[in-house]
């Protein structure tokens, strides 16, 4: 006989549950039998199909159900048993208090790095999710391949905007921005750099960007206008009224004409505002370049998405004709969908991408990780514990999945919990974190409903993953077993599984040490290591508004000052701008340039390879007398062909000659490679008075010199600060990379001491008969301690010893490497005193517990078994 | 009077009553098929006798497997008495009707 449809029968199978349906089915059966006799096998199909869909709906299968629901046989889990559930967890949480507060705080702890990374995440999505016209904007990419590359450019060629615009209707509004504004604003005789976008009034008409100052509808119609964020505002006129200001820049004159709030959600990332000096007129290179030009369009309707594509695909064919070389395709992304990214290359502003907050989230996961593993580890170990609860459920009828369900909610409540707790520290680490990264303020990680909601799935998500082994593992208890208090994995030794979940967290926790103090090293080299020249006891002072050579004449008279010089930058900071050289007028050279005045290089200390350097004020119109580093020489050579290796040219056409060759030197940080370098003499370009002094009483000095300062001109002011403060701030990003490796690798270490501490604590209490016969016998307290040490102390050695080469390898080949190049690496020390470390902290939890079992009187602990 | 008896609950009762010792499931619904011509489905059927059953109108018990029910036991119904009371009202309501009528309800 032919067999009804299958599906259609578990279907109803599944959906029926618990209830019976034995007679229903039957009947099912006998009419499907009929119909195919009547009328075939697709006939009769297709109506036990509509029979049974029907009786999914029907008020005779519901009423079964119900009724099968309430049976005291079938059960199903209910609400009641539910909250039964959430009560047992809590009891159980009241009853191992210890247990509970370790695994609590384990997971509190674990979590922290990846709610900050979530919350991060979450206000990244979350970026340009007010803009009023969000739905109708899109940002236009463009896609090129030619030989050597194959990418997608968030930016896109010049023409793009205004041709959108005049091209087709739907598209409202164009906006078009230019993303490298860096122009350095005079503010009092102080050049103060900034960077902001140059655009068009369309901008403010387009985004939601609300003046607090200045007219929305017209501050960047007229040429040469400039909107400052209050930030920028606040920076450069304080108290002042901004409005109408004129401010001169490296870039031209600027008016403003509108002050904005500062920056909050959007992918966007500037100080200012500005509009161009004349009305852009068409070049050549306008749908040959894209270098970063960025274009929005607002579309007069969201339904308008398929026609953009559309004039896109037009446009490019338009695009091709310029770029015979390319194939260029452009696409579109809406606002909301800019940031973040997966792979764009040049994004406009900061440029969150996923890639790096997969990077943040993976470091996040490593620490709870480790917390997770403490959380199976203990609990089953602890079974004994639970398993006449569980034996006594079994047997009342509880089944698997029920006692699974049982577990998985203890922990969820558990990891809801820790949740709790890890807001606590999210707050001050948030705020620390944001204060770190560029851009960090403009993000509103303030809890919200996206927020709260994420950290609540990812709790839940972290307590079924805790969960899920115990839970597993408590289900398959045998009830008979249980109940005579015999389990099969509950031995009092640790299995072989949960030793290398130890030794990962241990060997995790040591390479967040060894990098913590590798980062230190580092720090303290660059900063008592002189990088080639003199720091100590420099004073730098500013020439600006000044008469230079009258200004070092002064200053250079004083007593405490033993030598005075200038240079255009100062040395051990970092430089920016290369200038290009050729000794053959064919092929050029980057080179840095920096100008010196009178005895730099005596009162710096720098060593000459060759050469002198007094002749230096000897330069003639004809040629220009220089020093050059010895890298300069080595670049140099490459191409030498002429005979006189000591002549060169600069770009401008400057004609110098070699008079002396400078050992290499650290002219910037250590991070930086050290680039070919030539010193030109120069008193009218150096922006530095270099002081040399050495005094009693520093203040005083300082004092004199600034009066000596006003004595020259009253409206300069006059500001020292010491060289080798100022090197120590360009080292800022060694201090940063610490603080986070501080903070990861004391999570790290407190989760798995934790751990350690769980474990410790967990086999002496079962050996407390042991230890209290053994005691009794004449077993001296060290051999106690040994006898219970050793084992912990054998995985602490392991994850050591995988632990040094691995990281071995990652700090100094690549981590250091890359950071800091003309760093020491990583040393012996560093290494040894990490592992002494974690060691003792290793050694002290396990002591901390051993010794309340040793210490006792074995008497009692007789008797208390 | 006890509870609300409706047409369709009144058909199905009576074709119980006719069946009498072979009232199960199909063929209720065959014979309501044939008898009525309407076209009714398992789940219909069901959720009527389930009411009907709630109402204490009808028991059930069930019978042996057949083969043709892919060796599942038929649920076989029988009419309780306060069925049969309630049978009862109906038709003597009816009949008093009938017989009360003013005009004549044959059709040629």
């Amino acid at each position: 006989m032919k067999q009804p449809p299958l599906l259609a029968q578990k279907l109803l199978k599944w959906y029926a549950g618990k209830a019976d349906l034995e007679d229903i089915q039957g009947d099912l059966n006998e009419v499907y039998g009929l119909n195919l006799e009547e009328s075939g096998k697709l006939k009769a199909d297709f109506k036990y199909w509509r029979q049974a869909l029907s009786l999914l709906f029907s008020y005779g299968l519901k009423k079964r159900k119900t009724k099968a629901a309430y049976s005291s046989y079938y059960h199903k889990n209910s609400i009641a048993m539910i909250r039964n559930y959430f009560k047992i967890a809590l009891r159980s949480f009241s009853k191992h208090k210890l247990f509970t507060s370790l695994n609590l705080f384990g997971l509190a702890l674990g979590m922290s790095i990846c709610l900050l990374a979530l919350s991060i995440s979450v206000a990244i999505y979350q970026s340009d999710n007010w803009q009023a016209n969000r739905e109708r904007i899109f940002q236009v990419n463009t896609h090129i391949v030619d030989q050597n590359d194959d990418r997608t450019f968030a930016s896109t060629f010049k023409a793009m905007g205004d041709h959108l615009k005049e091209q087709y209707p739907f598209v409202e509004e164009a906006v078009t921005i230019q993303s490298n504004f860096y122009p350095e604003v005079d503010h009092n005789g102080n050049m103060i750099p900034l960077q902001g976008y140059m655009t068009e009034q369309s901008f403010l008409d387009v985004f939601s960007f609300k003046l607090i100052k200045g007219d929305q509808k017209t501050a960047l119609s007229a040429p040469n206008s400039m909107i400052l964020t209050e930030e920028a505002a606040d920076l450069l006129f304080r108290d002042e009224e901004v409005m109408g200001k004129t401010l001169e820049t490296s870039h031209g004159i600027y008016t403003v004409t509108g002050v904005m709030e500062n920056l909050k959600q959007t992918h966007f990332y500037f100080d200012m505002l500005a509009s161009p000096s004349e009305q852009r007129s068409n070049v050549a290179s306008d749908w040959t370049d894209h270098n970063r030009n960025y274009v929005y369009v607002l579309l007069d309707d969201t339904e308008a998405e398929g026609d953009l594509a559309q004039a896109l695909e037009q446009t490019a064919e338009l695009a091709a004709s310029f770029n015979p070389e390319r194939k260029i395709a452009f696409e579109y992304i809406d606002l909301e969908g800019v940031v973040p990214r997966w792979n764009i290359s040049r994004a406009i502003g900061i440029g969150w991408d996923q890639p790096s907050m997969i990077f943040f989230l993976t470091i996040g996961l490593l620490v709870l990780l480790p917390a997770v593993f403490n959380y199976t580890n203990m609990s089953i170990a602890r079974a004994l514990k639970r398993a006449k609860e569980i034996g006594i459920r079994k047997v009342v009828g509880a089944e698997k999945h029920q006692i699974k369900a049982q577990f998985i909610i203890e922990t969820i409540i558990l990891a809801v919990f820790a949740l709790v707790g890890s807001l606590v520290l999210l707050y001050p680490m948030k705020q620390e974190f944001l204060s770190m990264i560029i851009g960090g303020s403009m993000l509103n990680t303030d809890p919200n409903a996206a927020q709260i909601l994420t950290f609540l799935i990812f709790s839940i998500l972290v307590g079924v993953l805790a969960g899920l082994f115990p839970a597993q593992f408590f289900a398959k208890l045998n009830p008979i077993q249980t109940m005579k208090g015999e389990i099969k994995n509950g031995k009092s030794t640790v299995s072989g599984f949960k030793k290398g979940l130890f030794v990962f967290q241990f060997f995790l926790s040591l390479i967040f040490v060894i990098g913590v103090m590798a980062m230190a090293r580092q720090y303290s080299y660059v900063l008592n290591n002189n990088h080639g020249f003199q720091s100590e006891n420099i004073l730098a002072v500013p020439l600006e508004r000044i008469d230079k050579q009258i200004a070092i004449n002064e200053l250079g008279s004083h007593p405490d000052v033993k030598a005075i010089t200038s240079s255009s930058n100062l040395p051990g900071l970092f430089m920016d701008g290369y200038k290009q050289a050729t000794s053959n007028q064919q092929d050029t050279i980057e080179i840095r340039e920096v100008f010196i005045g009178d005895d730099f290089i005596e009162s710096m200390q720098i060593e000459l390879a060759w050469g002198e350097s007094q002749s230096l004020q000897a330069s003639n119109q004809n040629e220009e007398l220089v020093l050059v580093n010895e890298r300069f020489i080595e670049a140099l050579q490459v191409f030498n062909v002429q005979s006189d290796t000591l002549r060169f040219t600069l770009a401008d056409g400057t004609k110098c000659r070699i008079v002396g060759i400078m050992k290499d030197f650290n002219y910037e940080p250590l991070n930086q490679i050290i680039d070919p370098l030539v010193m030109r003499y120069s008193l009218e370009d150096s922006k530095y008075a270099l002081l040399t002094v050495s005094s009693g009483n520093i203040k005083r000095t300082v004092n004199e010199l600034e009066e000596r300062w006003s004595s020259i001109d009253q409206e300069a002011s006059f500001r020292a600060t010491f060289l080798d403060d100022e090197i120590e701030d360009a080292y800022w990003f060694l201090r940063v990379q610490m603080k986070f490796f501080s903070v990861l690798s004391t999570l790290a270490i407190t989760i798995s001491c934790l751990g350690l501490l769980g474990m410790v604590s967990y086999t002496t209490e079962n050996r407390t008969k042991e230890i209290a016969v053994r005691k009794i016998m004449g077993a001296s307290n060290p051999s106690l301690y040994y006898l219970l040490t050793k084992d912990f102390i054998k995985l602490i050695l392991i994850s050591a010893l995988i632990a040094i080469p691995v990281s071995y390898v990652f700090y100094d080949k690549l981590f250091l490497h890359f950071l800091i190049p003309y760093g020491t690496g990583l040393g012996f020390m560093e290494i040894f005193v990490s592992v002494l470390f974690l060691f003792l902290v290793g050694l002290f939890s396990i002591y901390w517990q051993t010794a309340k079992v040793t210490k006792a009187n074995p008497a009692t602990k007789l008797r208390y078994e | 009077m006890k509870g609300y008896i409706g047409e369709f609950e009144e058909l199905v009762l009576l074709t119980i009553a006719n069946l009498a010792k072979d009232a199960y499931g199909v063929a209720i619904l065959n014979d309501i098929t044939e008898r009525a011509n309407r076209k009714l489905s398992i789940g219909a059927l069901h959720s009527t006798l389930t009411r009907l059953e709630e109402k204490g109108y009808i028991s059930s018990y069930l019978g042996e497997p057949t083969s043709e029910r892919g060796g599942r036991r038929k649920r076989y119904f029988e009419l309780t008495d306060s069925a049969k009371v309630e049978l009862a009202n109906m038709k003597a309501l009816r009949d008093q009707l009938w017989a009360g009528s003013k005009i004549n309800l044959s059709v040629k």
